[in-house]
Order: structure tokens, then sequence, then C-alpha cells
């Protein structure tokens, strides 16, 4: 799914605390593509994810969907776009703590009309021997990769990653990278991965830099390492 | 320095207010309720007893077919009496067809008190029990007629041997329109014609300590003696099988413990409503409670600032609940005494007790139970609080759940998550719905016991004789009362024994025993007494001190009373009479009898008024019931759900940006929730109706007739519409609760 963001501001608060958190992005991001947005805590990335994610409202600007734009859509329509288009995944995995592995991905897989196959899906994460457990009986790594078979299971077009090692050991947080890149290389949907570790660039296809609301780098990587081969 | 953490309970009161303003104003209302009724209740109660004390009411009485030889009232003077003549002339169809006991001036003993203008004191005035004048629109200054005799109401007045107002003492309950006591002076009373007049006698004894037992000795003693001296005994009632004198004290000692017992349950549901929404803000700032912990607070600190909300809210409850409850309450209460009661004017009492029992003993509950539940949980480490890790025992694997769909697993999950919460809702359903039974039911419950009777009762008039005399028309009827023992009790009840015609037209329900000493009983009795078909039963008579061992042959339809049947001339056998002896009329017809010969008529209206009664009686507290029992659905069905909505609104807001649309969303929360109440509310319905029909036993166990347990499908259907109704009132709450749950909830970094 390719992504255009054509100028697009975002405030918080009123009055004298009044802050402009996006001030005027543009960028592209082709349809297949990992794409990194790095950037320290306050420069706005997460709010760029949620906007294009349809969480959140852009104040000026809009984001085009393929055909669509998120602007022109109701609350409803925003809805069907996440539920048909989009696949999210959490710095805290945010598993229902009180439905085992295998349900945590049935609550997305609810919502698709053509699911993956969920224990094909398992045995890709590895999790196919743990699918009964809760995710309190989980390492976080095993909650991550769960996190991740729940975003995939609609098979979405695009999946919006936040922070998906921000909670992760080194070695957990390369194996969680090597599966995000397997998924986009057997599914080919578009990936935007939105994190502070600027190490994390290097797999990516696409890197946008950002800082006080503003892409200071937008750059084609046109030699992306495999995540096994990352270091930090 | 004043305790920072102070600062959070207007915030947590702002917060929490719907949840609070709920508790509170439920608390409020039960705390009222009690407050209220236990005040009036103890007030009557001792306005009563001085009443009966300071009015002399009798220990006994007993009427006879003609006045008293003085030879034979000599002869009780050794029984260390005080005999009085307490006559009264019987009035029939006044105001339509209500009976009238006329009674004649009482000086030394059943004082009448005054309510309003005053005593009779020429032949021309009359004062009329005030309840009986309320009913029928009798002011002080109108004109009377009785038996033909023209009056002026010079007062309203309460008897204390009328302070329940019995026609028969088999009833089930008073009949306050259909039959009422007035009183006349001497002067007045010898205007009656005495062929209306029934000799009553009234007697106290001297020795005011007697036991239960020494007083029915004495009147075993005294209605020998009356028999023995050839005087025909038409009744004898010892005071404590009296339902006019006995059964208001009988009623309220029974009232105030089931009312206390339903407060203290209802107490206990809501302190488990607290506790249940005290560990859910435990659970929800764990990471606070682990860091004021770690910076050295200490356990009994927190504890006590989790605890001070619950103790505000029920200590101002209580504060509200007390003066609406002695202020706002008394008027509704006391008018269902008043409106059932002949009592005297009350003097209100503020009762220690029941403070202590509405007021000191639900803080107590409300104070232990959630200290209790702090104690337990602050006995974690600091560590498990930051950690968020507070289940005692740790949920080692997830259930094991049927292939269902995922929808139903995922509700079944929930339900799963929220036991304790739906736990509490279930008896709070179940308490609900037990009050909503008695209230929607008891009409239809009336109005069967009244249709049943109706239905059953063979005749349409009864005439008691005060000797035999021929009649056209009627069936000769031997009337005999005999006592057996209740099992429950372990206490006599009267039945009364019918020897009927062989070829009856009139008791033809039944086929009369071949054998000897068998008996039809009526379905009443063998409700009551718990016997079938073949069953041996000793009755005694305690005048003669015989006992009889009877077999039951068949049951009859008959609801009317505790009765049982047999030949005439069976009967006579057995009580060695003369054959073809009878003391008793019954006919459809009303039949051409000299007024000197009857002693006592009943037609069919004089047994169906008093179950009538019942109703008018109950009135204001039906509605008081029907009005609580559905705020208390709405109140513990919103608090206990909304917990489920609380706990999950993380996950309710990931559902949002996963794509699940607001239906969907209610499907997998808010559905969990409504079966849950649905299930309770049906599953709760045959554990209330056991209760209730526990209750009628309980009841019957305290009066001399029967009440059969009966529900039309209607009253359950009735109360699952409303427990229905009432949960999707919550739920529109709820869903706007949902639809206002931000997606960026769930956008927040949070471990």
């Amino acid at each position: 799914m390719k992504i255009k963001v054509n100028d697009v501001h975002k405030f918080y608060g009123n009055g004298d605390s009044r802050v402009e958190v996006l001030r005027g992005i543009n960028c592209e991001i082709q349809d297949g593509e990992i794409c990194v947005l790095l950037g320290p805590s306050g420069s706005g990335k997460s709010t760029l994810l949620n906007i294009i994610g349809g969480i959140e409202m852009a104040d000026a600007g809009c984001i085009d969907i393929g055909e669509d734009c998120t602007k022109r859509m109701n609350e409803k329509e925003l809805t069907l776009y996440r539920r048909n288009h989009l696949g999210f995944v959490f710095q805290f995995y945010n598993l229902v703590p009180n439905l085992t592995l295998k349900e945590n991905i049935e609550v997305c897989a609810y919502l698709s009309k053509n699911p993956l196959e969920i224990d094909e899906l398992l045995r890709t994460l590895g999790l196919y021997d743990h699918k009964d457990k809760l995710p309190s009986q989980l390492s976080g790594g095993q909650q991550q990769r769960c996190a991740i078979g729940r975003a995939l299971v609609k098979n979405p077009s695009l999946l919006l990653c936040d922070e998906p090692t921000g909670a992760l050991d080194y070695q957990t947080s390369k194996e969680i990278l090597s599966l995000i890149e397997q998924v986009n290389r057997k599914y080919r949907n578009t990936i935007i991965i939105v994190t502070h570790n600027d190490a994390i660039k290097n797999i990516a296809n696409h890197v946008l830099k950002m800082r006080d609301g503003m892409i200071v780098s937008d750059y084609v990587n046109e030699n992306p390492i495999s995540a096994s081969q990352l270091e930090w | 320095m004043r305790n920072p953490l102070s600062k959070r309970y207007s915030l947590e009161f702002k917060k929490n207010a719907g949840r609070y303003i709920c508790i509170f104003l439920l608390l409020v209302i039960t705390i009222l309720i009690g407050s209220g009724f236990l005040c009036v209740m103890e007030s009557v109660k001792y306005s009563l007893d001085e009443y009966l004390i300071d009015n002399k009411v009798e220990d006994a009485y007993f009427e006879t077919a003609f006045p008293l030889e003085d030879n034979v009232k000599n002869m009780l003077g050794k029984e260390d009496i005080v005999l009085c003549d307490n006559y009264y002339s019987s009035v029939e169809e006044f105001d339509g067809d209500a009976k009238v006991y006329v009674f004649n001036e009482r000086n030394e003993m059943n004082i009448p008190a005054l309510f309003e203008g005053k005593l009779p004191t020429n032949g021309n005035e009359i004062a009329v029990d005030r309840l009986f004048a309320q009913n029928h629109d009798i002011a002080v200054g109108d004109s009377l007629e009785l038996n033909k005799i023209k009056y002026i109401v010079s007062g309203t007045i309460s008897l204390p041997d009328y302070s329940s107002l019995f026609l028969n003492n088999q009833d089930l309950v008073m009949n306050t329109t259909g039959f009422g006591v007035c009183m006349v002076s001497e002067e007045g009373f010898d205007k009656f014609d005495k062929s209306t007049v029934t000799y009553r006698y009234s007697y106290r004894h001297n020795e005011r300590n007697l036991s239960d037992k020494e007083k029915v000795e004495a009147a075993n003693r005294i209605h020998k003696l009356l028999v023995g001296n050839g005087v025909n005994v038409q009744d004898f009632l010892i005071a404590q099988n009296n339902q006019s004198i006995i059964f208001l004290q009988n009623d309220m000692g029974k009232d105030g413990p089931v009312m206390e017992v339903l407060i203290y349950i209802l107490i206990v549901i809501m302190a488990f409503v607290f506790a249940v929404l005290s560990s859910h803000t435990i659970e929800e700032e764990a990471p606070i409670i682990g860091t004021l912990r770690s910076m050295g607070y200490k356990k009994w600190e927190l504890i006590l600032h989790y605890i001070t909300p619950t103790i505000i809210v029920t200590f101002l409850a209580s504060v509200v609940g007390n003066a609406l409850g002695y202020t706002v309450m008394i008027e509704p209460f006391k008018r269902i005494y008043y409106t059932t009661y002949c009592l005297p004017p009350l003097a209100l009492r503020f009762n220690q007790t029941a403070f202590i029992k509405t007021t000191i003993i639900p803080v107590v509950i409300m104070i232990v139970v959630n200290l209790a539940l702090l104690i337990n949980k602050m006995s974690l480490s600091p560590l498990r609080f930051l950690r968020k890790d507070l289940k005692k025992r740790k949920q080692k694997k997830a259930a094991k759940l049927p292939n269902f769909k995922f929808i139903s697993r995922f509700r079944i999950r929930v339900i799963l998550q929220n036991k304790g919460s739906y736990l509490v809702l279930f008896f709070g359903i179940f308490l609900s719905s037990f009050l909503l039974m008695f209230g929607i039911g008891l009409q239809p419950l009336m109005d069967h016991y009244v249709d049943t009777i109706d239905d059953t009762l063979p005749y349409e008039y009864q005439y008691i004789l005060k000797a035999p005399v021929e009649a056209e028309g009627g069936e000769k009827v031997l009337i005999y009362s005999l006592e057996t023992e209740y099992y429950l009790t372990g206490d006599n009840v009267d039945v009364t024994f019918y020897g009927v015609q062989e070829d009856s037209q009139i008791f033809n329900d039944f086929t009369l025993p071949t054998e000897q000493n068998h008996i039809v009983v009526s379905d009443s009795f063998a409700k009551k007494l718990n016997v079938n078909v073949g069953d041996e039963i000793i009755f005694e008579d305690t005048v003669y001190e015989k006992k009889y061992t009877l077999v039951v042959d068949t049951i009859s339809p008959y609801t009317n009373n505790l009765g049982a049947y047999m030949s005439i001339d069976d009967l006579c056998k057995l009580l060695e009479k003369d054959a073809g002896t009878f003391n008793c009329y019954a006919s459809q017809k009303k039949l051409d009898i000299d007024d000197a010969y009857i002693a006592k008529l009943m037609n069919r209206s004089d047994f169906l008024g008093a179950a009538k009664q019942m109703m008018i009686s109950f009135g204001d507290v039906i509605t008081i019931v029907n009005v609580f029992s559905v705020f208390a659905y709405l109140v513990l069905m919103y608090l206990l759900t909304k917990i489920v909505i609380d706990k999950n609104s993380l996950y309710i807001s990931f559902m949002k940006v996963f794509g699940y649309e607001k239906k969907e969303i209610r499907k997998l929360y808010l559905d969990a929730s409504a079966i849950v109440t649905l299930i309770s509310l049906l599953i709760c319905l045959p554990l209330e109706s056991y209760v209730f029909k526990m209750a009628l036993v309980y009841i019957s166990s305290l009066i001399e007739g029967y009440m059969d347990f009966y529900l039309p499908v209607s009253v359950y259907v009735k109360i699952v519409i409303t427990g229905a109704l009432a949960y999707f009132v919550i739920n529109a709450l709820h869903l706007q609760k949902v639809k206002r749950i931000p997606m960026n909830e769930a956008l927040k970094n949070r471990e």
C-alpha cells in the first residue's frame, strides 16, 4: 500500500500551552517497503504514525492511502480502514491478559474475511507449542511475537510498528526485527517502524528522520542489511 | 504535617462520582427503610404493651348460649379470677355486608382507648373503632343505625381485645372492612333485642405472673366447670390463642428480625460491592501503592487511605438515612400499622436498639468486610505491587474451553475474569428479585387464596346455634373443635370437625369414610399438617381430656379452614353424644331461624373478606418494596457491570484501534454481563420461589389458617422482564461509556 503524507500539521493543547507537534510533514512511502521513522522522544514520530493509522486526525494536511484520503473519511470509514488495511504492533505488546495466545490472534482474525491460517502463523512465529498459554506465562519476546502475529493474521497491507523492540533485550530485539523482515518478504506488506534506535534504520528500504515535528532527513537505503547483522 | 494522600479523596470522589452516588443512595434507602420501620415498630410495640397492661386486656373469654346463673359465677370465683360480662350485639349487613359487634360499656376489663371525641355517656351515643370508622367514612357526630336503633357517634376508640379485627379465629388475616367493633353505654346496650345479644364473659387472673401453661390449665378447669354445670359453651378462647389480641404481638415480634435480616443481607452485598470496587482501584493503582510502600509508607497508612472513602460514604448514608427514616418514613410505616390494626394513639420513641441495628451494625459490617479485603491485599510485598502482580495464587494455566466460536469463548473469558463481581451481582439479583417476587406476587397469591376458598366453600351460610331448632332448607351439621399437634412448632392447633349427613347435598365433594375412626380432611389441613391418606392423627379434647386416634381416609378440596369431616352419626359416636345431636345448619340460602337461636352466622363474604384485607394492609409496603427492588437492580447492575468496562477499558481501546465497531465491542464485553444478568435472573427464580414457599410455611406456622403457595407464570415473567429492562437501561449507559473510551488510551506507553 502506497502512502502519501501531504503537509500534515498537528497541534496539542490550547492558548498559551498550544504546541505544534507536526509542522508540515510531507513524505511518500512506497508499497511493500520497510520504512523506519527515526527520531528522539518528542520528535512527533508516534503522532505521525497515529495519523497514518487513522487513530488521530491531522489539524491540517492529509494522508492519501491509495486512492483514499483519511481526512475525508468519517468515523465508520476510518474504522473500516483500520479493520481492512492495518495491523498494529505496540512497544508493550498489549495482549489481552485473560486470553490465550491463540485467542489473542483470533481477536484480529475475527475482523478479516480471509484471515491467515492461525496454526500455521503460530508455527511461523515459533509459538505453536505455547498457543494455549496466557501472555503472563511467556517471555517479552514471545509476547511481542504474538502481538506481531495478531497484527499479521488479517494479512494487512500496512503494518504499523510503534517501538516494537523498545521493551526487549538486545538478542530478542534482533529476533523480532528478523521476524518483521521475514513477514515483509513473505507477505509483501508495507511496514512502518517507529523507533529511536538509530541502528534499526539499516534494515529499512526507506528512512525518515524526524526532529521537533519536522522531517530532517528522507532517504532510500539502497543496501539494507538483514536484522541478524545488526549491532548496537 | 497533614497526610498528603488525604488530598486525593476529593479527586477520588470526583473521578468515581457515579459509583459513590449509587452506593450512597442505596445505603440511604436501605437505612431509612430500616430505621423508619424499626422506630415505628418498636414504638407501636411499646405503646401496645403499655396499652394491654393499662387497659387490662382479658386473659380469656367464653361465650354461652344463655346468661350464666349466679351459682355458676360464684363457682368460678374460686378460680381467683375477675369475671366480667362482655356482652355484645351482632349487627349483620352494616353498610353493605359488614358485620359489627356492639359491646356493652366496659369499665373493669378490655377498657377502650379514646382517639377522638368522647366515650358514650348516654343511651343515644356510640363509640366506633377508629379503623372501622375510617374504612366506612364514619365521623364523630354522624348518626348510625344498628339493629334498627339509632345512635350518634360520640368518639372513635380502640379496644385492647380487638387490636386485630379477626371475625373468626381461624381466619388468615384480619378483616378491617368487613368487620368492626363499637361500644355503647349500658343504657344504650339495653335497647338491643335480646335475640341479637351474645353472652360473652371475659376474665382476668388476679395472679398476674401465671405461665402460659398455668393459664391453659386454668382455662381447661373453667371450661370443664361450665360444661359440668350444664352451661352450653359456644366458644372458649384464651388470650394467647386469640388472634384478635395476639396476632399483632406475634406479627411485630416476627417482622422486626425479618426486616433486620433483609437489611443485613443487603448491607453485606453492598459491602462486597465496595470490596470489589476497592479491589479494582488497588489493581489499577498497584504501581502507585508499590512506589509509596517502597518509599516508606506503612501498610496501615495505605489501608486507612483506601478504606476512608468507604467509611465516609457509609457514615454519611447512615446520618442521612436515619434523619430521613425518623422523619419522612414515619408516616408511611405508621400507616401500615394503623390501616391494619386497631391501636392506641402512637407515642413515637427514639429507639437505641433500632439505631444500633440500622446504623452501627451496617457500618461495622461495611468496615469489617472492606478491612479484611484491604489487609489481605496489602499483605503483598511492594515489589509485587510495582510489578502489578497482585494475584495471591498464580494463575498457572488458562481454563480450557470447548471449541466454541471465538466470540463465545471471548465472553466466557470475560465472565471468568470478572467472576468475583458477577458472584456479588448474582446475590444482588437474588435479593432484589426475591423482594420483587414478594411485591408482584402477593396480589395473585391472595387472589388465588380467595378464589380457591370461593371455589371450594360448599355452602353459602353457616348458622351456629345456641340450641337445636328445626329449620327448612338447611342441612344439620355437628361442629366440634379438637386440637392436634403442629409438627413445626410442637404447639396444638384447632381443627374443626364437621359431622355431616350421609347423603349430604352440600358436602358432596368427597365420599364419607365407611370405616370407624376414619376421617376426611380439608386440603388446608393436609398441607399445613403435612398428612397423607392413611396417616394416623391424634386429636385431643382438652375440655374432656380425651384423645382420639383417627385415620385419614380422603382429602377434600376445601381450603377455608383446618377441617375434618365424618358422618354426623360417627362423630356423635366418637364424641359420645346422643345420636342426631347437631349444633349448626349449613345451607345454600338464608334460613328462617329465630335470631334467639343463632349464636353466630357466617356467610360466604365473611370467609372471603378477610383475605381481601391483606392487600389493603400491604398496599404501602408493596409500593415501597417494588420501588426499592427496581432501584437495587439498577444500582447493583450498574456498579458491578461497570467494573467489567473499567477493567477492560485499555483493551476496549485496542479493539477500537484494531477496527472493531461499537456493536462488536458490545458483543465482546457488554453481552457477557447481559448473559450473566439474564442467567442470574433465571437461576434465581426457582431459588426465590423456594424461599418464598418456605416463608409461607413459616407464616402458616404463626397463624391458625394455611395459605398455599401459588405464583402464576406471569409473576416470574414480570420479574425477568423487570430485571432485563433494568439491565438494558444500564447497558445503554455502558454503551455511552464504551463510546467515550478514546483510542489514544491504547497508545500511551505503559508497562
